[in-house]
This record gives structure tokens, C-alpha cells and sequence, in this order.
């Protein structure tokens, strides 16, 4: 097995000719185990597959955020042809902000003609192009069905991470949407895992009703905490990704990730064919996923209304 | 030489006929079945793009019209003036069933919003705002189903408005935002050959579908959308399908058909490479053929022009030769037609001139001595071994002038040669009506002999009567001479017996000549008859005795004898 490792990886050292390709992740490999997956697939479909005619160097920040920079330095000096920026637009925007000269493709949850990405979805400009999967543009959703949950709540905690790129215009939104719906929202911030706990603590005690998490890649990918500590206090809570209902949340609203990251693999396999960045338009996913877990939801003593459960995409019993 | 004179005169006519013959039928024929191939496959491929572009078209109305139908669900019930839960749970469940749906709104019968649940935006639920001016509302109320134009959702992804009011005015309406990125499942679904694809254009000719969704996610763009149109404007309205180029400048097959309710262009485009491939490859086997063919026709043209030509170059150089005299030439030609006739009737011909000249070189020579009409018979004959050696009986004539010698002595020589010349010419004459064979002369003699080469009936009679003529004759002559003072005589001798006769002499210098006693005797008796005598041996008398009047001259020593012998007259008087 070992030895076949090894013949593997030098009889990939004898292709020159072989496209590399740097992918930064926010992330382990264990965390992004299924968004890596995704985008496999959609290398493949585009004719890619790796060890066989591409290579992939991996960069992981294992959540540390801060050391996304100096990775993409390191994919820089490797000179790789091609860096795939996947997980959030702190992972792209760090790309960008290193100098990465080659092709740099995406994949965020944020807007990224807002956060200056880009320069418009059809006509990105520059070196860069890549997938959103619209979940930062939901933000109000999840506050709308957690209202719809929570009729008679008048405050609902919103949980922010004031390190994300996108946290200000999330909450601008939310704040509008609070608004309309007519309820107060309580703002928790947190940027690091030891901070969860302390969000969830303080809710009991403030007078919020549950949690609406905004979308950000680092409590995405974290949903199995976030799912323990809302059992743990018995607090509703929703986020952006289907981990969390499925880990025993309550329910989630956000893009399909699997779907962004496919894409994702897809524009790295026509970038790898030649294609400029320029001529391939950003991409929107097509689909915003509703997940809810009705066991959670018995077991925090609350009830969807029928037209709640008939509108979710997915529903865990 | 040969092959040079090959390209002139009948090799190249024939040569060109027969190749025009074969090459020029064939490539008619290929030319029109080339013709008739590609106008079928144009045809073919007509048919073909006609069908996949309507079934196309079929596939994205099918798109629009199954979410025109989900939406029909949900104007069939009458509205109230309560709230109704049931018509949110109706508008999420939909949105599960058509994931296109990016969001929807609900018109009571008095224009008023009572539920609008949206993919992204806030819900809003019986906000009672007055949409009865809305162009969709109007739009659905005046057709029932209605399409507004694209629009591009932050200019970049297709968006359709899809508004339909129920059977009645209290069922409201339902108007839709449809995600039209989602039609690229069923686009780039869409095959066309190999190569080809499907795309789809609005009423302004913007790109609104094609299997690679990033052209889409820029079909707003006049530069992305303008290839497309043009290959829709290159349809046209007239019938059949068009060749255009794509984006990439490559040639296109393209043929369209309209999707009704939005007023949408479905094109299928194959590339003409493709589309054409079969009228290629038939073209390209039609011109493999016509150049094996035309190859092959050359080859039978070369070889039928040659075996037409070849034996008539033959005769040609074999009638020179003949011409020139080479009469054992003979052309050989095999070919079993006219040509071998006319070649064996060429052969046959120069066999008779060579058997002619041989015929007349030999009548030449016999002519020599031979009376002609005799030589004509040893010619006839066709063998020339009468002339051999052998011993037979003959009869010699032997003759001479008298006192010859002393009257050239005494005269001009042109005299002399005068009378000889009429004297050969009377004695030549009487030879040749005896058909005796002259023999030799010299001077005023002459040696004649009869019954050889050729035997004859009564060859002694004959020589009697020859002898006789030739007195008669010479007499004639000598009556003139004597008028003129010249004093000669004639006189005649001849003897039979058998001798020894034959050729002699070399090469072309042949004579035939007799050897024998018989020879002396004959020119002994010559030498010993006076003027007007003929002197016959014993022999000869016999022979001829009682035929002709003989007189007896006794005995005379004749010179070269040792005894005198008897000696005969005959008296041409008598005759």
C-alpha cells in the first residue's frame, strides 16, 4: 500500500506537463471532508481527476482564519497553476490580497460583487471568478422562520462573527428585517469555538427566545458544537448548513453547498482547460435548502406549523 | 522511335476515345450520384434539425408550461376576506415541486396581494397591497397565462414573470418568478448529432438558455447574445435549415422552431463538419472511385489502343520492308480478327511477289538461251533441274556464213555489224518459232539445239524443218546481199546422237551447252555444206526419211573422222 503510494506519487513527479492546482482551506481535512467531495466531482466532470492529469497541493488553515494569507503565500511560491479559494470570502479575499497572480476561483456563501471580489457576477474583471452560494443573502430568512417558529417571541439572539468580511452587512439586514417582522434582536458575537458556549449561556439569561446564527463559514463548520450546546441549553437555534439540523439542530436555511462546491470543481476544470476567468460569469446556486429536525424540535418542546414542514427541503424525524 | 510516333497519328485518337469512352460515362455518373447524394443528405439533414428543433422547442415549452400548470393549483379556489394558512402551505409545497420558482405571489379577485413567499426575500402574508394595475395581473386577466420579457436578476441570471388566473374571476391570480438558469437541466439535456447543441433566445434575440450556463449568466450582454442571433436571422422564415457560424466562427448547420406563450426562439445548431460528414465521406468515396476507375480506365484505353494500333504498326513495317524488297519478311500477328488476315493476305502477297521476281530472274536467265515460250515452260515447270547435266539424244544445228570472213574484210564495219544484225535476227526468229535452244554464236556461226533442256515430238523433223526455215529465210537475205556485191553463202549441218547436256560457266555466267561427238559431227557437216546446203548425218535421215525429201550425197571424209561417213541433203527447194 505504501509502496504503492509511493510509485504513485513518483510517476506523478515524472508528468511536468501535469496542472497543479493550490487549495486553500479555512478548514481540516476532516471538516471539509464532504465540500472537498463535491468538488472532486466537479473536477471530474470536468475532465479532471487527481493524480491522474491534475495535481492538487492542499493548504489547511484548520480554522485558524489568520494563517489564510501566509498559506496563499505558500501556494505563491509553489508556483501552482491554478488556486481553488473554497470555505467563505476570507479564504478568496486573502487569495487576493496575497497577490496570487494565476487564476484564483471561489466559492463563499457572501456577495461578491458587495464585498469587491468581483466587479460585477457577469463579468468578473481581473484574475478571479468563482460560485456563491447565496447563504449570506438569507440571513433574514432564517430570522423570518425562526419568528414563524417563535410567534409570540419579541427578541430573538442573533449570533455574529465580527472577524467575518460579511458581518456588517448581515446585520444590517437582519436589523431591517427585524424590523418588518416586528420582533427586537439581541446581538452575540463570537469568533472563536470557546466563545459558543458562553453565546448559549448568556441567552437564558438575556431575555432572547433563540439563536439565529449568520452566516459564516466558521460556524458552519462547527455545527456539531453549535448542535451540543443548543441541546445542552435548550435553545432554538438556526444556521446556514444542513450539518446542523442533521447533527440534532433544529433547522437550517442557507445554500446548497454541495451544489457551490461541484461548481466550484467545474470552473477549475475549464480555468485548468484554458478558459479565462474573465469569460466565466460568478455563479449563483440554484438552490437555498430548508432543513428542520423534528425530533429536536419535540424534545425542545416546540412545533412547526404544517406549512413549515411541507415547505422544508429535508426533514430529519 | 516507336513510342514517339505512338503519341502521333491512330495511338492517342484511339488511345483518347477509348479513355473518354470509359472515364467519361463514369465520371457523369459520379458527378450526378455525388449531385443526387448531397442533395439527400441536405434533405436528410433538414428533416433532421426540423424534428430535433421542434422537439426542442416542445422540451422548453414543456419547462414552461409545467410550472404554468403547478401554478394553476393554485387558482382554483375562491378567495375570502379571512387570512388562509392553507394557501402558504399550497404556495411552500410548490416551491419544493418547481425549484425554478424563485417567488410567488397570490392575487385575490379584487387585485389585492394576499401572500407573497419568496426564496430569499422576506415572506409578506395578506399585505392587501392593490396589484390590480400590475402588467402581469393584466397580462393573465386578457390571456389567461402570461410571460413577461426576460429580465436579468442583477444583470446577469434570466428571470421570467409567469402570471395565470383561474376559470374565474374569485379564483384570483398567481404570478411567478422563475428562475430560467434552470432550464439548462433540459437544454444542455438536449443532443443534437454529436457536437450540436440547443439554445434559446428571447423576443429580443437575448440568450436566455444554452448548455454552457456561463454564456447565459451574460445573455444580457449584446456581445455574447449577437453570434447567437445571427444564426437565428440567418434561419429566416423560409423553409429548411440555414449555415451560419457560431461564436467561434465555426460553420453551422442551424434550424429553428418558435415556443409558443413566451415567444421564444428554440435553435439547434450542429456543426457542418458534422452535420456534412456523410456528403463528405460519400463525396470522398464517389472521387476515390472515379480516380480508381479513371486510372483503370487509362490502363484498358492504353491497352486496347495498343492492341488496335500495334498490328496495324506491324503491317506498316512490314509492308516497308516488303516494299524495300525484303520478300521473306513476314508479319506476325496473332490476334484471330482482320488484323491476322490482313497480315496473312500481306504475307501471302509477298510470297507471290518473291515467287514472281524468282519466276522472272529465271525467265531472264532462260531467256538467254532459251526460246521464250520454252523458258516460260521451264518456268512453269518451277524446277530448274532440266537444266542439270544429264546425257539424252539431241539434235545439233550448226550454222554459218560463207566467205564471210573475206567480205568483213572488205567492208565498213558498220556493214558488217548491219548484216550480221539482220542475219541474227531472222536466224532468232526461226529459233524461237522451233522452240529450239540457242546454244552459242560467234561471229557469222551459230550453235542450236533441239530436245534439250526441253524434249520435243520428233525433235529430228523439227530440226529438219528448223534448218530448212533458216535456209529459206538466210537465202533471202543472201538474194539481197548479192544485189549489193557482197559475196556469202549459207550453209547448214546437223547431226542427232546423244550428248552430254547441261550448264556451265560461273555465277551469273552460266550457259548451257552440249558436249559429244555428235557436236563435231554437226559442226563438221556445217563446215562442210556449200552454200544452200543442209547436210544431215545418218541419223537424222532416218529419222526423217520419207517426211522430208532426202537426197543421198554418198560419203565424205569428214574432218576429225577417220572414216568417211555417209552424208544426206536436204533440198530446201523441194519444200
Amino acid at each position: 500500500m505504501a509502496a504503492a503510494a509511493v510509485w504513485t506519487s513518483s510517476s506523478h513527479a515524472q508528468k511536468p506537463s501535469m496542472p497543479v492546482i493550490g487549495y486553500l482551506c479555512p478548514e481540516s481535512p476532516e471538516l471539509f471532508g464532504s465540500r472537498l467531495r463535491a468538488f472532486h466531482q466537479g473536477l471530474r466532470e470536468a475532465g479532471f481527476v487527481e493524480g491522474h492529469n491534475v495535481a492538487i497541493v492542499y493548504r489547511w488553515a484548520s480554522g485558524q482564519y489568520a494563517r489564510l494569507p501566509a498559506l496563499a503565500g505558500e501556494l505563491i511560491a509553489r508556483d501552482v497553476d491554478l488556486v481553488v479559494a473554497p470555505g467563505g470570502a476570507p479564504v478568496a479575499l486573502a487569495a487576493k490580497a496575497a497577490g496570487v497572480t494565476k487564476t484564483i476561483v471561489f466559492e463563499m456563501g457572501g456577495d461578491p460583487v458587495q464585498l469587491g471580489v468581483v466587479d460585477s457576477l457577469s463579468r468578473p474583471g481581473g484574475n478571479i471568478t468563482g460560485v456563491s452560494s447565496l447563504s449570506v443573502d438569507v440571513s433574514p430568512k432564517r430570522l423570518e422562520l425562526m419568528q414563524e417558529l417563535l410567534p409570540a417571541a419579541t427578541t430573538l439572539g442573533v449570533v455574529t462573527n465580527p472577524t467575518s468580511p460579511t458581518a456588517g452587512s448581515q446585520l444590517q439586514r437582519l436589523h431591517a428585517a427585524a424590523e418588518t417582522l416586528g420582533v427586537h434582536l439581541k446581538i452575540f458575537s463570537a469568533s472563536k469555538a470557546e466563545e459558543f458556549e458562553s453565546v448559549f449561556a448568556s441567552v437564558a439569561r438575556e431575555s432572547a427566545n433563540a439563536l439565529v446564527f449568520t452566516s459564516d463559514p466558521y460556524f458552519a463548520f462547527r455545527s456539531q458544537r453549535l448542535a451540543d450546546l443548543a441541546m445542552t441549553y435548550g435553545v432554538p437555534a438556526i444556521t446556514q448548513t444542513r450539518d446542523f439540523p442533521l447533527a440534532g439542530g433544529l433547522m437550517s436555511y442557507g445554500g446548497d453547498f454541495m451544489q457551490s462546491h461541484r461548481r466550484a470543481g467545474i470552473y477549475a476544470g475549464r480555468v485548468l482547460k484554458g478558459e479565462k476567468p474573465a469569460d466565466l460569469p460568478v455563479q449563483l446556486v440554484t438552490k437555498v435548502e430548508f432543513v428542520i429536525n423534528l425530533r429536536t424540535a419535540k424534545l425542545l418542546g416546540r412545533e412547526f406549523s404544517p406549512s413549515v414542514v411541507s415547505g422544508a427541503d429535508e426533514v430529519v424525524e | 522511335m516507336i513510342v514517339r510516333d505512338r503519341f502521333r497519328g491512330l495511338f492517342p485518337k484511339y488511345f483518347l476515345a477509348l479513355f473518354l469512352a470509359v472515364a467519361l460515362p463514369l465520371a457523369i455518373n459520379g458527378a450526378i450520384e455525388a449531385w443526387f447524394g448531397y442533395r439527400d443528405q441536405r434533405a436528410r439533414l433538414d428533416q433532421l434539425l426540423g424534428v430535433q428543433a421542434t422537439s426542442a422547442a416542445a422540451e422548453i415549452h414543456n419547462f414552461i408550461s409545467d410550472i404554468a400548470s403547478q401554478l394553476g393549483w393554485l387558482v382554483q379556489l375562491p378567495w375570502t376576506d379571512e387570512a388562509d394558512d392553507g394557501r402558504r402551505t399550497d404556495a411552500l409545497r410548490l416551491f419544493r415541486q418547481a425549484p425554478a420558482i424563485v417567488s410567488l405571489t397570490l392575487i385575490d379577485n379584487n387585485g389585492l396581494e394576499r401572500l407573497h413567499v419568496s426564496r430569499f426575500g422576506l415572506n409578506r402574508i395578506e399585505s392587501r397591497t392593490d396589484r390590480s394595475a400590475d402588467p402581469a395581473l393584466v397580462g393573465a386577466h386578457a390571456g389567461r397565462v402570461w410571460f413577461s420579457d426576460v429580465s436579468y436578476n442583477r444583470g446577469s441570471e434570466p428571470y421570467l414573470t409567469v402570471a395565470i388566473v383561474g376559470n374565474r374571476p374569485a379564483v384570483g391570480a398567481a404570478i411567478a418568478e422563475v428562475n430560467l438558469k434552470l432550464i439548462w437541466d433540459v437544454v444542455s439535456a438536449i443532443t443534437v448529432g454529436e457536437t450540436g447543441l440547443a439554445f434559446v433566445l428571447d423576443r429580443q434575440g437575448r440568450l436566455i438558455a444554452h448548455p454552457d450556463i456561463s454564456l447565459v449568466l451574460r445573455g444580457v450582454e449584446e456581445t455574447t447574445s449577437r453570434p447567437f442571433r445571427a444564426i437565428r436571422d440567418a434561419i429566416g422564415p423560409g423553409e429548411g435549415f440555414a449555415t451560419s457560424r457560431d461564436a467561434q466562427g465555426r460553420p453551422v448547420a442551424a434550424s429553428e422552431a418558435p415556443v409558443a406563450g413566451p415567444d421564444w426562439t428554440v435553435v439547434v445548431a450542429q456543426p457542418l463538419s458534422e452535420a456534412y460528414a456523410p456528403i463528405y465521406a460519400a463525396l470522398q468515396r464517389t472521387t476515390v472511385l472515379l480516380a480508381g476507375s479513371t486510372i483503370f480506365a487509362g490502363l484498358l484505353a492504353y491497352a486496347f489502343a495498343h492492341r488496335m494500333t500495334e498490328p496495324i504498326r506491324l503491317l506498316e513495317e512490314g509492308t516497308e520492308r516488303i516494299g524495300a524488297g525484303s520478300f521473306e519478311h513476314r508479319i506476325s500477328i496473332q490476334t484471330g480478327d482482320e488484323f491476322q488476315r490482313l497480315a496473312n493476305s500481306f504475307n501471302r502477297m509477298a510470297g507471290e511477289l518473291a515467287v514472281a521476281q524468282q519466276h522472272q530472274e529465271r525467265i531472264t536467265k532462260l531467256k538467254r538461251f532459251l526460246a521464250p515460250q520454252v523458258a516460260d515452260l521451264v518456268d512453269r515447270a518451277g524446277d530448274d533441274s532440266v537444266l542439270d547435266g544429264r546425257r539424252t539424244d539431241v539434235v545439233v544445228v550448226f550454222c554459218d556464213l560463207r566467205g564471210f570472213t573475206a567480205f568483213s574484210a572488205g567492208v565498213a564495219p558498220e556493214d558488217v555489224m548491219s548484216v550480221l544484225s539482220g542475219y541474227y535476227e531472222v536466224l532468232g526468229r526461226v529459233i524461237a518459232q522451233f522452240e529450239a535452244t540457242l546454244i552459242s554464236f560467234s561471229g557469222d556461226g551459230l550453235m542450236v539445239l533441239v530436245n534439250a533442256p526441253v524434249p520435243v515430238e520428233e525433235p529430228a523433223l523439227r530440226a529438219v524443218d528448223l534448218a530448212v526455215e533458216m535456209q529459206k529465210r538466210v537465202q533471202g537475205l543472201i538474194t539481197n546481199w548479192r544485189s549489193q556485191g557482197y559475196q556469202v553463202g549459207f550453209g547448214i549441218g546437223l547431226a542427232s546422237g546423244p550428248a552430254t547436256v547441261g550448264r556451265i560457266g560461273y555465277d551469273d555466267r552460266l550457259d548451257y551447252t552440249a558436249i559429244g561427238s555428235v557436236v563435231n559431227l554437226a559442226a563438221r557437216l556445217c563446215a562442210s555444206a556449200a552454200d544452200r546446203e543442209i547436210l544431215i548425218d545418218t541419223d537424222t535421215a532416218t529419222s526423217v526419211r520419207g517426211k522430208r525429201l532426202i537426197e543421198d550425197l554418198g560419203s565424205r571424209q569428214i574432218k576429225g573422222f577417220d572414216e568417211a561417213i555417209p552424208v544426206f541433203g536436204i533440198s530446201h527447194d523441194a519444200l
